[in-house]
C-alpha cells in the first residue's frame, strides 16, 4: 500500500547541508529496504503557477493556490504493508529533514 | 465476537452490525426454536453468514476472491484464549495514536463497551450526528490508512499499553466526575465500564505493573462512590466521608493489587504513574479515621510522582497534603508558585480558597471561591463550593 509522506515546511528555507545529508541517508535505506517508490525536494511556493481550465478559457495564475504560513516543500512516496510501518517511516524522515510531515494513504 | 468477526472479515463495520443482526435474530428466533445447545456458536456463524451477505450486497473491489476464502474458512470456534486475544487486538486498535483521543474513547466504547451511539454522545455531551460521524470517520480512516488490527510488536507495546491506559482512565474520570441529581445515569456507567475493561486488559496482561496501578487506583476511587455525594446532592470531600459507606470489598481488591504493586517495586521494578497514583490512594484509604492519614507517606508519594510527572497538577495535589504537615502558609506559597499554569483550573482556585479561609484571609478566600465556582464544571461540586464560600 502506497502512503504520501508529505513535507511541511514553516519557515522561508529549504534544507541545509546537514539536512540535506540525513535526508541522503534516510533516502538510501529506505531505497535498499524496498520502500522507496519516489521522492522530491520542492521549489519554493513563489516558483508556482496555478493553471484553472474548469471554465470556458484558461486561466494562468502567478504564485501558489493558496498563500499560506505552512507549505509543501517535498515529498516521499512510500510502499508500506500498514500505517505502522508507514508512521515508523515517516518519523525518522521528519527527523532526517527536520520538519513535520503528513502521513497519507493512496486511494 | 465483535472482535473474531472484525479479525475474520477485516472491516469494523461490517462486524458491528452483523454481529447486531445476529443478536436481532437470535431474540426473534430463540424464544420460539428454544436455545441451541451452542449458543456462542450460533450467535458467531449466524453473524458470519450476514457478514457475507453484506459484503456480497456492497461489491466491494476483489471481493469475488475474498468471498471464496471467507466461505471456506471453516475454523472450528475458537477456545476463550483466543477470543480474549481478539478483543485485546481490538483495544489496541480502537487506541491506536493516529487517531485522536476523543475519537479513540469513543471508539472504544462502542466497539468493546457495547454503549449506543446515543449513549455515548449523552456521557461526553455532544450531538447525536456528531458522535456518529466521529465513529464513521475513524472506521473510515482506519480502513483507508490501513490501521493494523493486531497486539503491537513487543518493542512497541509499552507506550502502545499507556495510550489504552489513558483512554481508559479518561472513560473512568468521565463517569467519577459525573455526580448530581441531574445527572444522566449512562455516566455513572461510565466507571463501571471503564474498570470492566481495565480488569480485561489485566487478565490479558497479567504481568503489567501500570494495568495492576490503573486497576487499584479505579477501584479505590470507585469504593468511595457511595459516600461522595451528600443528600443534597452536594460533593463530600475525603476528609469529611462516612468511611463506614465505603465498599469494602472495592477496598479489599484494589489494596491487594498495591501491596502487589508495592513488593514489585521493592524487588526493584520502577513503579509508573498509576502505581503510584495508587498507592496515594491506598494511604488514604487504610486510615480508617481522617485524622489517621499519614501524609507525610503521601507527600513522599507525590514527591516521587513529581519526578516522573512533572505536571502542576500533581504539584497541586501535592501542596493540599503538604498544608497537612507543615501548615497553610508553606502550601500557599507552593500553590502561588502555579499560577501562571493552572489559573484556567477550578480546583487550583478552590485549593487556594481553602487555604486563605484556613490563614483567616476571608475576603480574598471568597473571591477564590467564585473563581472556582465560575470555572466548576459539575453540580455537585459547585453547590459544595458555593457552601464552602459562605
Amino acid at each position: 500500500m502506497q502512503y504520501l509522506v508529505s513535507v511541511i515546511n514553516d519557515t522561508a528555507g529549504l534544507a541545509t547541508p546537514d539536512e540535506q545529508a540525513a535526508i541522503d541517508v534516510f533516502n538510501d535505506r529506505i531505497n535498499a529496504e524496498g520502500y522507496w517508490v519516489f521522492a522530491g525536494g520542492l521549489a519554493a511556493p513563489s516558483a508556482s503557477t496555478v493553471v484553472d481550465n474548469r471554465g470556458g478559457e484558461t486561466i494562468v495564475t502567478d504564485g501558489p493556490f493558496v498563500e499560506t504560513k505552512e507549505h509543501l516543500i517535498g515529498f516521499w512516496i512510500i510502499e508500506a504493508p500498514d500505517l505502522d510501518v508507514a508512521l515508523k517511516l515517516a518519523a525518522e524522515g521528519s527527523k532526517a529533514c527536520n520538519r513535520k510531515v503528513e502521513v497519507r494513504p493512496f486511494l | 465476537m465483535v472482535a473474531a468477526l472484525t479479525r475474520r472479515f477485516g472491516d469494523l463495520d461490517v462486524a458491528e452490525e452483523a454481529a447486531a443482526e445476529a443478536f436481532a435474530a437470535a431474540v426473534e428466533r430463540w424464544p420460539a426454536d428454544g436455545i441451541p445447545p451452542k449458543p456462542g456458536a450460533w450467535l458467531t456463524t449466524t453473524a458470519s453468514h450476514k457478514a457475507i451477505d453484506r459484503i456480497r450486497r456492497e461489491n466491494k473491489r476483489d471481493d469475488k476472491q475474498k468471498e471464496a476464502q471467507m466461505l471456506y474458512d471453516d475454523d472450528p470456534p475458537e477456545p476463550l484464549g483466543a477470543i480474549d486475544d481478539e478483543r485485546l487486538r481490538l483495544i489496541f486498535t480502537c487506541c491506536h495514536p493516529a487517531l485522536a483521543l476523543e475519537t479513540r474513547v469513543a471508539l472504544t466504547l462502542r466497539m468493546l463497551g457495547g454503549l449506543t451511539v446515543p449513549e455515548i454522545a449523552r456521557a461526553f455531551l455532544v450531538q447525536e450526528t456528531t458522535m456518529e460521524r466521529r465513529i464513521t470517520r475513524a472506521k473510515g480512516k482506519i480502513k483507508a490508512a490501513r490501521i493494523p488490527y493486531r497486539v503491537p510488536s513487543a518493542e512497541d507495546l509499552p507506550a502502545r499499553l499507556s495510550g489504552v491506559l489513558a483512554v481508559l482512565f479518561l472513560v473512568f474520570n468521565e463517569g467519577y466526575l459525573a455526580t448530581g441529581p441531574g445527572t444522566d445515569p449512562v455516566r455513572q456507567d461510565l466507571t463501571a465500564e471503564a474498570i470492566r475493561l481495565t480488569r480485561l486488559i489485566r487478565g490479558l496482561m497479567p504481568e503489567d505493573g501500570e494495568v495492576a496501578g490503573l486497576l487499584a487506583l479505579m477501584l479505590l476511587t470507585e469504593a468511595r462512590r457511595p459516600a461522595r455525594l451528600s443528600a443534597s446532592g452536594e460533593l463530600v470531600p475525603l476528609g469529611q466521608q462516612d468511611r463506614g459507606a465505603w465498599d469494602a470489598a472495592l477496598v479489599t481488591e484494589g489494596l491487594g493489587l498495591v501491596r502487589e504493586r508495592l513488593a514489585a517495586a521493592a524487588a526493584g521494578v520502577a513503579p509508573g504513574r498509576y502505581q503510584i497514583l495508587a498507592a496515594i490512594n491506598a494511604v488514604h484509604t487504610s486510615a480508617r479515621d481522617v485524622r489517621d492519614t499519614d501524609w507525610s507517606q503521601i507527600v513522599a508519594l507525590y514527591d516521587q510522582l513529581a519526578r516522573l510527572d512533572p505536571s502542576p497538577i500533581v504539584a497541586l495535589n501535592r501542596a493540599i497534603a503538604i498544608a497537612e504537615l507543615d501548615g497553610p502558609e508553606v502550601a500557599l506559597a507552593a500553590v502561588d508558585r502555579l499560577d501562571d499554569r493552572l489559573a484556567g483550573y477550578h480546583a487550583y482556585h478552590a485549593t487556594r480558597a481553602d487555604l486563605l479561609r484556613r490563614l483567616g484571609r476571608g475576603q480574598e478566600s471568597r473571591a477564590a471561591y467564585d473563581k472556582a465556582i465560575e470555572l466548576a464544571g459539575n453540580t455537585a461540586e459547585t453547590a459544595y463550593l458555593t457552601r464552602r464560600r459562605g
